[in-house]
């Protein structure tokens, strides 16, 4: 353990811990953002009434919306002078979602990345291989820092070809790979093309991340490779992947509790569900002082463990992420709103809003974005290279601005019949 | 080692704490710091029982929120109190004779006689000036002999109210490396200091107190960095400060 002290504390003492960090966190939230002041002030509510971790649950939500609407410092509770980074990620809206760090929130994350490491098996003895595409430049940066910050030897993420992924992994005696779980998938299919077997590469260890893993996945993955396999769970909103992080033990993903604080709702009627109970994961920052987040609802659905785990750590567990609450899907762990790909075909082909239907395909282990695109008389053309260059253009689009793979074919809409 | 949950604590009507939930581990040296009139003494005193409190302080599990304060004192927690607050006329050795008087009570004269020594043995100006009367003493020296006094009921947890007031800065250093030293003896100590940034120094933990509640917390190394607390209580960037909000 990275953090015997607080991983492994008493639940009592815990419980304590949190209250005073939520208590100064909601003080300064109050007394530092607008937004969080109006909040209090509308429901009538003074900071004290805020006795106990329950007594959250009183406090409103805050969603990606609020984010949007405050867009791009006014939900920072330092001045622009004290921020050391500031982070974007895609939200639901044209506008990017902003998040900002001050220098001791920079060394929280370090920290709590080094803690995912740990948890992981990880030591600075090992070589660490970052296979990520440059859609998950948050992640691929958060896991890089990390690594480094442990001491471990890392080969960051490049754009190279798979196979060359993996000749560099062969012969630099990578011992971790640190992937999604699509990647590492498609990589198998890669090694049986390139006819390397597990046994000529190093790797011990798989630390998947930014995609869910089915059981399927993950025992392809574990036998493809035989490694053992690790998995982190992180939002950008709230500080990326050292969130929640597996252990040895492997039940379920321990949660940072002394740092942030989780809560599972019902997300129809935001009513907080108990443990082991499926539902909507809710973040409150507990410590970072740039950008609090009370009761941050992160769309992700899971359910909470409180049974002690082997591993020792007393921190609660996620069960793992079953899903979303809401439309945004995700494409090779890059998470993407239905909404933005309407958006940017419109303007990849300059028309009015296209027909058209997606699904999320997968070949060779890859995931990508498969568009069905209707041909209409707004860009029609009796070329098939012009059709075929308005696809490209289509496609380069999304993979600018969403980082993701996509495939578009272009279909005869059938014009339904008048009915009378 | 202390527990203290959802403070509040009143000045007549006034409230002075709205709210406060800390703690303190066994071992530990906690600087509460922040402006005047945030709170941080009116804290010491809720814990020592002397001003009027709602809510909860459990000092080893036990619940010590409305008990005299002598109780408290017996329970093992002694404040060094602002301004030392010293019997002037009295001599040194009498007034570290009464920082005893409840064990003094209760027969313990051999271990009092060997807490004497230890006294003396931390702060060697007092051994020297033991008949003098500690009104005559210069401010460091009174600020030793209060110190001293508390340690002679011999607490577990040892609480002091600004001990850095008024002295010279040379004067401060060496209080506080006594502190250390205790502090490494096995001393827990809850210290409350406007001089932030020597507080932050010595040690291992901090809250930050704005108007009754804690606004910050964390490693006092870290708070020592933070840019808030450095313009707000360290007195840099005063220019930054003034010009940027």
């Amino acid at each position: 353990m990275r953090h015997p002290e607080f991983e492994a504390m008493p639940r009592e003492e815990l419980e304590l811990l949190q209250l005073e960090r939520l208590q100064s966190t909601l003080t300064r939230a109050y007394r530092q953002v607008k937004f969080y002041r109006g909040q209090f002030d509308r429901l009538g509510l003074p900071l004290d009434a805020i006795r106990d971790l329950k007594d959250l649950a009183r406090l409103p939500f805050t969603t990606r919306e609020d984010l949007s609407e405050n867009y791009p410092y006014g939900l920072f509770a330092v001045p622009l002078r004290d921020i050391v980074r500031i982070l974007s990620s895609p939200g639901t809206t044209e506008k990017p979602l902003v998040v900002g760090y001050a220098s001791q929130d920079v060394k929280l994350w370090l920290e709590l990345l080094a803690r995912l490491y740990t948890a992981s098996g990880v030591t600075r003895d090992d070589i660490v291989q970052l296979v990520l595409p440059p859609g998950l430049a948050n992640w691929r940066r958060d896991l890089q820092a990390g690594a480094e910050n442990l001491g471990a030897s890392v080969i960051p993420a490049a754009t190279l070809n798979f196979a060359k992924e993996l000749m560099v992994m062969r012969d630099y005696k990578t011992s971790v790979l640190v992937t999604t779980p699509p990647l590492a998938r498609h990589l198998l299919t890669v090694m049986a093309r390139m006819e390397l077997s597990p046994g000529e590469l190093s790797v011990k260890q798989a630390l998947l991340v930014a995609a869910p893993l089915t059981s399927e996945a993950r025992q392809e993955i574990e036998a493809g490779f035989q490694v053992k396999i690790a998995r982190a769970y992180g939002i950008t909103e709230v500080m990326g992947p050292g969130l929640a992080f597996t252990c040895g033990a492997d039940g379920g993903l321990h949660f940072s509790e002394d740092h942030f604080y989780p809560e599972i709702i019902d997300p129809e009627s935001g009513a907080p569900l108990p443990p082991g109970a499926p539902g909507e994961l809710v973040i409150t920052t507990l410590s970072t002082v740039a950008f609090p987040l009370v009761r941050f609802r992160s769309g992700d659905l899971t359910s909470v463990m409180t049974e002690p785990c082997s591993c020792g750590r007393t921190l609660t567990r996620l069960s793992g992420i079953q899903g979303r609450v809401d439309a945004i899907f995700s494409v090779g762990g890059i998470k993407v709103h239905p909404d933005q790909v309407g958006l940017l075909l419109t303007e990849a082909l300059q028309s009015h809003p296209p027909r058209y239907t997606w699904r999320v395909t997968t070949e060779e282990g890859l995931e990508l974005l498969d568009i069905e695109l209707a041909v209409e008389e707004a860009f029609f053309s009796d070329e098939i290279k012009a059709l075929e260059c308005l696809c490209r253009q289509a496609r380069r689009h999304l993979q600018d601005h969403l980082g993701v793979n996509a495939r578009i074919t272009l279909k005869e809409w059938e014009i339904p019949c008048s009915s009378d | 080692m202390l527990k203290i949950r959802n403070l509040h604590a009143f000045y007549g009507s006034v409230l002075a704490l709205s709210g406060v939930t800390c703690h303190v581990r066994e071992g530990e040296v906690v600087a509460l710091i922040g402006a005047n009139g945030a709170g941080k003494s009116t804290l010491l005193n809720a814990i020592c029982g002397l001003v009027r409190t709602q809510g909860e302080v459990k000092f080893q599990g036990k619940n010590v929120a409305g008990l005299a304060p002598e109780d408290i004192v017996a329970l093992g927690i002694s404040q060094v109190p602002e301004g030392r607050q010293l019997f002037a006329p009295m001599t040194v050795a009498e007034n570290l004779e009464l920082g005893a008087y409840l064990r003094f009570r209760r027969g313990h004269k051999k271990e009092i006689a060997q807490d004497l020594e230890h006294a003396y043995g931390l702060f060697p100006r007092l051994k020297e000036r033991l008949s003098q009367k500690a009104g005559t003493l210069s401010g460091g020296e009174q600020q030793m002999l209060a110190i001293a006094r508390a340690l002679m009921a011999r607490p577990r947890l040892l609480l002091l109210d600004e001990p850095s007031l008024g002295l010279a800065p040379i004067v401060v250093e060496d209080i506080l490396s006594t502190l250390a030293r205790l502090r490494d003896e096995g001393l827990t100590v809850l210290l409350v200091e406007q001089n932030a940034r020597a507080a932050l120094k010595i040690a291992d933990r901090a809250y930050v107190l704005e108007t009754g509640r804690i606004i910050l917390s964390g490693a006092a190394q870290d708070l020592l960095q933070d840019r808030q607390v450095t313009r707000a209580y360290l007195g840099k960037d005063y220019k930054e400060f003034t010009e940027g909000r």
